[in-house]
């Protein structure tokens, strides 16, 4: 049965079910429990979040529960304060209340990160475009989530900005598609090309930065279920006035390089082991460098084009 | 609640039907450390998502049983050539010998017994093989701490997989106000098939779990622990049963045994237990003790006031009250050398 999006349920409904913990929300391949009593949690949710299926109470068990919340009692009335609670213990800094959002954006992450097991995790963002995937992995501040948010602009799907989940039998890509996280310069620019509509608010001298999110479309949301074909990795560097660069790897060199962007690799052992290799012979890979966001697309876009049709 | 997860744990009860008393129901066990023991036990009665979620929970407790055959395997690397034979203790007791108790279950380190005499000797060939002092208690006040009054050497921890080993040399502190006969426990262990490591018979693993849960530390884990203490008990055949409140009178284990049966007799309805229990003590002693550890397992509105009562219980326990007092002053008042390098986070496994 499809769920109606957050978009059409009231404000009072959604705080009630919020502050009852029995919000859940649906991303493409997990189910998200939510609990918070936060305005700007919720503010945040009705705007970044509104295509969303969500229900007030679950009708199915969840894959991860989050609670954003104040770190003690006093910080809830006193210079409020919020934390993420993932339902274990983690060392997370007090964030002042106004940055729930991305309290519970990192929260959300740390739970899939450290509890899904059902796929292979990486830090990488994703798209698909007509000749199959391109995965992206990075380290933060390598540009990948700016990348993600211009190649959608491009028409390529979102499967996700923070995590690859590559299946444990067929070398396939699964999608969770959740807001895009720009930093800093990136947010400008994102906000030019894609209308200041589908870019949230910033926050601002967070302990990452500056942070805005890019919302998914509905049309990644809507195809959540459908899987996506890996064709293309890259590896980007982005440094500011370096000339766009690309150098092919072995696939061996490019399972290496996943392995210490993968969240649960050796969590899965052999299983995950198996399921990069069957990725690997799927995939040709790239390391990518540039100097600029126009380098880099156009470099992009070339290697993409000289992938075979499928 | 959680004394009703722990039924459902044991198979006695049925999980909820409804969804979001189930999905809260796993976060519960999940962050108790007993997700995958609820697997164990429910996983080909669950259909679709939930039975995925219970296969995950098994992953991670597949992975940690991988570490522990790993690393029992290097300890037998580490002590060849030398006439050592350390006793395994607690989870790598109950993988070892396959007990009901390791299905499923969470392990996070490996603790192993010698005696005294063992020590030096189980430290350098370890040491050898690349274990190293634990930077969280790698510093004079907490080495000399662990050598004058603790039952254990400072924790060791592998410079190259991080694992960590407790080597103890006896089963709860020298400064304790209870001890078991450790030495009687390690004379009567018994070898693994073609290994120099050794395990407790069954009888002295039940006695052993129960004075770790009951004569030392505050019961931190509740839930983990009277499912661990259930299991255990399982395990013992009838003949054993009834040599248990002997063997734990023999060893100075009667106090943590009697209270540990009654406790497992009152979860899970278990009669065998509730009699061994009456063998040992007379029912109506230790109300308190009982009302906590009720209390702290239930985790209601009473459960801080019991969390202080065992914490206070455990310190009174592990030491008398001039060495109590001064090491407390010194952990709170610790001295931290100034730096400007950032606070290093040491992140907890998950």
């Amino acid at each position: 049965m499809p769920k109606n999006t957050l978009g059409t349920y009231s404000e009072t409904d959604l705080r009630k079910a919020l502050s009852a913990g029995t919000f859940t929300m649906e991303a493409g391949s997990f189910t998200h429990l939510v609990q918070g009593h936060s305005s700007y949690l919720i503010e945040f949710l009705r705007d970044v979040y509104r295509d969303y299926p969500i229900s007030l109470y679950p009708d199915e068990v969840v894959d991860t529960s989050v609670r954003v919340t104040a770190p003690n009692i006093l910080r809830r009335f006193i210079r409020p304060q919020v934390i993420p609670d993932p339902g274990f213990d983690f060392p997370s800094a007090p964030l002042p209340a106004h940055m729930a959002p991305l309290a519970f954006e990192m929260g959300l992450n740390l739970t899939v990160a450290l509890k899904c097991a059902r796929f292979v995790s990486f830090h990488a963002g994703v798209v698909e475009g007509p000749k199959g995937a391109i995965l992206m992995s990075a380290e933060s501040g390598g540009g990948k989530s700016t990348l993600t948010a211009m190649l959608m602009e491009q028409g390529f799907r979102l499967l996700s900005d923070e995590f690859a989940l590559l299946g444990l039998g067929e070398p396939v890509l699964h999608s969770y598609p959740r807001p895009v996280s720009l930093k800093n310069e990136s947010i400008p620019i994102i906000r030019s090309v894609a209308g200041a509509d589908w870019v949230s608010e910033v926050i601002e001298d967070s302990p990452k930065g500056d942070i805005a999110y890019r919302r998914a479309r509905p049309e990644d949301i809507a195809a959540a279920n459908r899987v996506a074909k890996p064709k293309l990795i890259l590896f980007p560097s982005y440094e500011p006035g370096l000339s766009p660069m690309s150098q092919k790897l072995d696939p061996a060199e490019a399972i290496m390089r996943l392995i210490p962007a993968s969240t649960n690799y050796s969590l899965l052992g052999e299983p995950a082991y198996r399921a990069l290799v069957r990725l690997a012979r799927e995939t040709v890979a790239f390391e990518v460098s540039y100097g600029s966001v126009e380098d880099s697309l156009r470099l992009i876009n070339e290697l993409y084009a000289d992938l075979e049709a499928e | 609640m959680s004394e009703r997860l722990a039924r459902i744990i044991a198979g006695l009860e049925s999980l909820p039907q409804d969804a979001f008393e189930l999905s809260r129901l796993l976060a519960r066990a999940d962050s108790h450390h007993v997700l995958g023991q609820l697997a164990v036990q429910n996983k080909n009665k669950s259909p679709g998502k939930v039975k995925e979620l219970f296969e995950q929970a098994l992953t991670r407790t597949e992975f940690d049983h991988r570490m522990l055959v790993f690393e029992m395997n290097r300890i037998e690397r580490a002590i060849e050539g030398t006439c050592l034979s350390p006793v395994l203790l607690k989870g790598a007791t109950y993988v070892a010998t396959k007990s009901k108790a390791a299905k499923g279950r969470r392990v996070s380190d490996i603790d192993i017994l010698l005696s005294a005499t063992d020590l030096n000797e189980i430290e350098k060939s370890l040491q050898a093989a690349g274990w190293e002092a634990d930077e969280a208690t790698d510093n004079p006040y907490d080495q000399a701490y662990y050598r004058d009054h603790m039952h254990e050497l400072p924790p060791l921890r592998h410079r190259t997989r991080g694992n960590i080993i407790d080597v103890h040399h006896q089963l709860l502190p020298k400064t304790a106000r209870y001890a078991l006969n450790h030495a009687q426990m390690i004379e009567d262990a018994v070898p693994l098939p073609n290994s120099k490591l050794r395990v407790f018979g069954r009888k002295d693993v039940f006695i052993h779990s129960c004075a770790h849960a009951f004569a030392d530390g505050a019961l931190d884990t509740p839930l983990r622990t009277c499912v661990e203490l259930y299991y255990l008990f399982l395990d013992l055949d009838q003949e054993e049963v009834s040599q248990l409140a002997d063997r734990a009178k023999a060893l100075g284990g009667t106090w943590p045994v009697a209270i540990a049966c009654w406790w497992i007799a009152k979860i899970f309805l278990l009669d065998a237990a509730n009699h061994v229990a009456r063998q040992l003590r007379h029912p109506t002693r230790g109300i308190a003790l009982k009302w906590a550890i009720q209390s702290k397992l239930k985790d209601g509105y009473t459960a801080p006031l019991a969390k202080f009562y065992m914490y206070v219980r455990s310190h009174y326990l592990r030491m008398p009250l001039y060495l109590l007092v001064p090491h407390l002053m010194k952990k709170a008042f610790k001295w931290r050398p100034k730096s400007d390098e950032p606070v290093k986070l040491t992140f907890p496994k998950v």
